[in-house]
């Protein structure tokens, strides 16, 4: 469960995000929308910790993510809009470094990484280190850490950032798996088809205040009317 | 010439903007930066004037032995700038995303290589041509030479000086780089290695300075007469010698030979530019291309590719988090080849300053004399811990890098990081220091009493720099710079280092009164209170855990802002 109470971050005079709450229950697929520069990703630093606020609160999991920073980190998988690896380090030392940070053990690590490996196909490269990597290699492995240790809740800047069709096929699929399985997903993207496909409520965010809130529904889906609605409410 | 001048334009901006930035922070931190870098130039000018009258007008060694003790020091500053060159040169010619931006566009590799030339030694000398000229005014002031010799001085030879350095080390480079291709990497670092070791033993093996002094001497008191018989004939090839040789007449009035020096500096220059811009014509693009084949094929440039023992997915008796981060922050290390080659250049300093320490034979009663030379020794030992920890302390944070979002993101405590950080780095510069300074103080067969003292004054010099270059580095944390290089000789790293010189100022202000009285009592009395001993270790106790502890706060501090 992820709750944001009255949130505020300002850079010198500059609000970045003005007063946001939100409360997404656990289960629930999240989709936070908005123009560039609207507050979005200042927002998901907030919620893991990377930004404090102004003022206000984030709550994840239950946890005060200032307050409590430890255990509200422990049940989080975050995948950054931008996907940084140490490019010194392989793929797969990435993810036991990741999975060492989680405190998982090595032989527990030595099979999940295996899976992921699969899941993902990422065999080709993963013993390669970083620095020889593409895009969507990159988005590949960030996406592996962020699963590692099964967090409650998965924070993903533009996931499909980089990803080939069928890279982007497993991701929505095993995204979707995860809700189902009870994982909270709070989802930032331009990509508004993959918000009528997957999300199962939405927020567009503008100038740093929430300006619409709204529980998807098949009929948005079917008739595509999100992207109306986004360059309406956004312009 | 026009697209040169435009990249420097922008440059230069860059620059100024830097420097004229009136935000609280940024003023500080520039107002601080230029009150520590006065400092330390007025100390370097104090000091050289100061040696200069001494040796002079107190020991009366004569011009002639000044100018050739002053010639071996230009020797090392040589050294120095070269080495400093070639070393950033790799950074910013070979490895820099902005050249890799250059040469996407229509601009030639010539101007590239100029602009980025230009940019490199302005970067990598600027503190160096501080220091040369504080030396400059020290040693001008104590001949009460006018004010339009220091200026003619500066740019006519100093800098002069100071580029046939730069150059002669990127024209080496080029042609390493080029070379590397076919014999390998690990065997041409090897080989440069060796180079610079064997150019320094061979210049002070056949200078002889301890034989110089004596044949100067034999002819005391006509000692400020012309003894050129005296050096080796390759030494008169040598910039340095050029220089010195260009001051020494100009003292003694004879400005014909002090222009003749001067022109041998001039042509040499000239001719390297000559040679340089051949070279950059023929060979940048293709030695950037071999560079950037090494680096996209795996990291080719690395003695550690497996690294077996620090392997991430092995276990250690470590707790996880604890275990990975220090894994994670060895593997990156070896795996990066500016960051070992530099430890594996200082190590074979290290040996080189041991093996000539032990032949020193110190038989000093005079206990001014004797301060000095424990001081000097002490000194040395200092500089040393406070290189290495500039070097690696101050940029390990930074190198955190843009991937620190996973350990930000992650449940670590950052406190707990920046301890791990700083025992990881302290522990191994204790031993070495610790040796170091065992050995030292061996070698010149000091008292048991100094010997203790250096030992646990070393401790407190190891644990303040390396506490005050993890708190510095934190708070001047550059986490977009990939290069430990360009970390290290940013304009944090610069106030770290000018501030770690004043605290081993203190430090030696603090100890010369009493060391020297305790000397005294020693040699005139055969006995001493060693309240003479541990009175100043206690002050600098107290002064190292002020330093400490205000750096670490500085330091635990940054890690709590935004990422």
């Amino acid at each position: 469960m992820i709750e944001l109470h009255n949130v505020t971050k300002k850079f010198g005079t500059f609000a970045a995000v003005d007063g946001v709450s939100l409360r997404i229950e656990r289960g629930q697929f999240f989709g936070f929308l908005g123009p560039n520069g609207a507050g979005k990703t200042t927002t998901i630093k907030m919620l893991t910790g990377l930004y404090a606020p102004t003022s206000g609160s984030c709550l994840v999991n239950g946890f005060d993510v200032q307050k409590n920073p430890l255990a509200a980190k422990q049940s989080i998988g975050y995948v950054p809009d931008q996907p940084f690896l140490y490019e010194k380090l392989t793929g797969r030392e990435f993810l036991y470094f990741v999975g060492g940070l989680f405190r998982l053990s090595k032989a527990d690590l030595r099979v999940r990484i295996e899976e992921y490996v699969d899941i993902f196909e990422t065999g080709d490269f993963v013993d390669k280190r970083a620095e020889e990597y593409s895009q969507g290699m990159r988005q590949r492995i960030v996406l592996t850490a962020a699963l590692l240790h099964d967090p409650k809740v998965l924070i993903v800047d533009e996931p499909m950032v980089g990803l080939d069709p069928r890279s982007a096929r497993l991701v929505k699929d095993l995204l979707k798996k995860r809700t189902e399985q009870g994982v909270t997903i709070f989802m930032s993207t331009h990509l508004l088809e993959i918000v009528e496909e997957l999300c199962d409520r939405i927020a567009i965010i503008q100038r740093g205040r929430i300006i619409h809130e709204e529980i998807q529904d098949s009929r948005k889906r079917e008739n595509g009317e999100l992207e109306a609605l986004f360059l309406d409410l956004t312009k | 010439m026009h697209e040169i001048l435009s990249a420097l334009n922008v440059k230069s901006s860059i620059f100024l903007k830097g420097a004229t930035d009136f935000r609280p922070a940024s003023l500080l931190k520039n107002i601080a930066s230029m009150l520590i870098s006065c400092s330390v130039a007025a100390g370097v000018f104090l000091l050289s004037r100061s040696a200069t009258v001494y040796l002079l007008q107190q020991e009366h060694i004569g011009m002639f032995l000044f100018h050739r003790f002053l010639s071996m020091l230009l020797y090392v500053f040589f050294i120095t700038v070269n080495l400093g060159n070639m070393i950033v040169c790799y950074a910013t010619l070979y490895r820099s995303e902005e050249v890799q931006f250059l040469v996407a566009l229509p601009f030639s590799h010539a101007k590239i290589f100029v602009v980025k030339f230009i940019d490199n030694f302005f970067y990598s000398s600027s503190t160096l041509l501080l220091l040369g000229l504080a030396l400059l005014l020290g040693y001008g002031s104590s001949f009460a030479m006018p004010w339009y010799f220091y200026l003619f001085t500066l740019f006519a030879v100093l800098v002069p000086f100071m580029l046939i350095a730069a150059l002669s080390a990127v024209i080496l480079l080029m042609i390493l780089i080029r070379v590397a291709a076919f014999v390998g990497i690990r065997w041409l670092l090897s080989g440069v290695a060796l180079l610079y070791m064997g150019v320094i033993y061979v210049y002070f093996y056949l200078t002889n300075p301890v034989s110089l002094v004596a044949e100067v001497m034999r002819h005391y008191p006509d000692v400020n007469a012309y003894f050129g018989y005296l050096d080796p004939p390759f030494v008169r090839y040598l910039p340095n010698h050029w220089v010195a040789e260009y001051l020494y007449w100009t003292m003694m009035g004879d400005h014909a030979r002090a222009v003749g020096n001067l022109l041998a500096l001039f042509l040499t220059l000239a001719g390297l530019l000559v040679v340089a811009g051949i070279l950059a014509r023929q060979y940048y693009y293709k030695s950037w291309l071999t560079a950037s084949d090494g680096r996209e094929g795996g990291g080719g440039i690395s003695l550690f590719r497996r690294a077996g023992a620090f392997r991430l997915d092995r276990g250690g008796p470590l707790p996880p988090q604890r275990d990975v981060l220090l894994r994670r922050d060895i593997l990156c290390f070896l795996r990066e080849p500016s960051q070992w080659l530099h430890l594996l250049l200082m190590a074979l300093l290290l040996v080189v300053f041991l093996a000539s320490i032990r032949s020193l034979e110190l038989k000093l009663t005079q206990p001014f004399l004797r301060t000095v030379s424990y001081l000097a020794v002490f000194l040395f030992n200092s500089f040393f811990v406070a290189s290495v920890a500039l070097r690696f302390v101050f940029p390990s944070m930074s190198l955190e890098g843009d991937a620190f979002w996973c350990v930000r993101s992650a449940p670590v405590s950052l406190p707990g990081l920046y301890w791990q950080k700083f025992v990881g780095a302290f522990l191994p510069i204790l031993v070495v220091s610790e040796v170091l300074a065992a050995a030292s103080t061996m070698a010149v067969k000091e008292y048991p009493s100094i010997f203790v003292l250096n030992l646990v004054c070393t401790a407190f010099v190891a644990l303040t720099l390396t506490g005050a270059n993890l708190g510095a580095g934190t708070y001047f944390a550059s986490y977009r710079e990939k290069n430990p290089i360009r970390i290290a000789s940013s304009q944090g790293a610069s106030l770290s280092f000018l501030g770690s010189m004043v605290y081993l100022g203190c430090v030696v202000a603090i100890l010369f009164l009493p060391v020297n009285r305790y000397f005294e009592l020693l040699i005139f009395r055969g006995s001493a209170s060693q309240a003479w001993v541990i009175l100043p270790l206690a002050a600098v106790g107290v002064l190292s855990g002020i330093v400490f502890f205000g750096a670490s706060a500085l330091g635990l501090l940054a890690l709590r802002k935004d990422q």
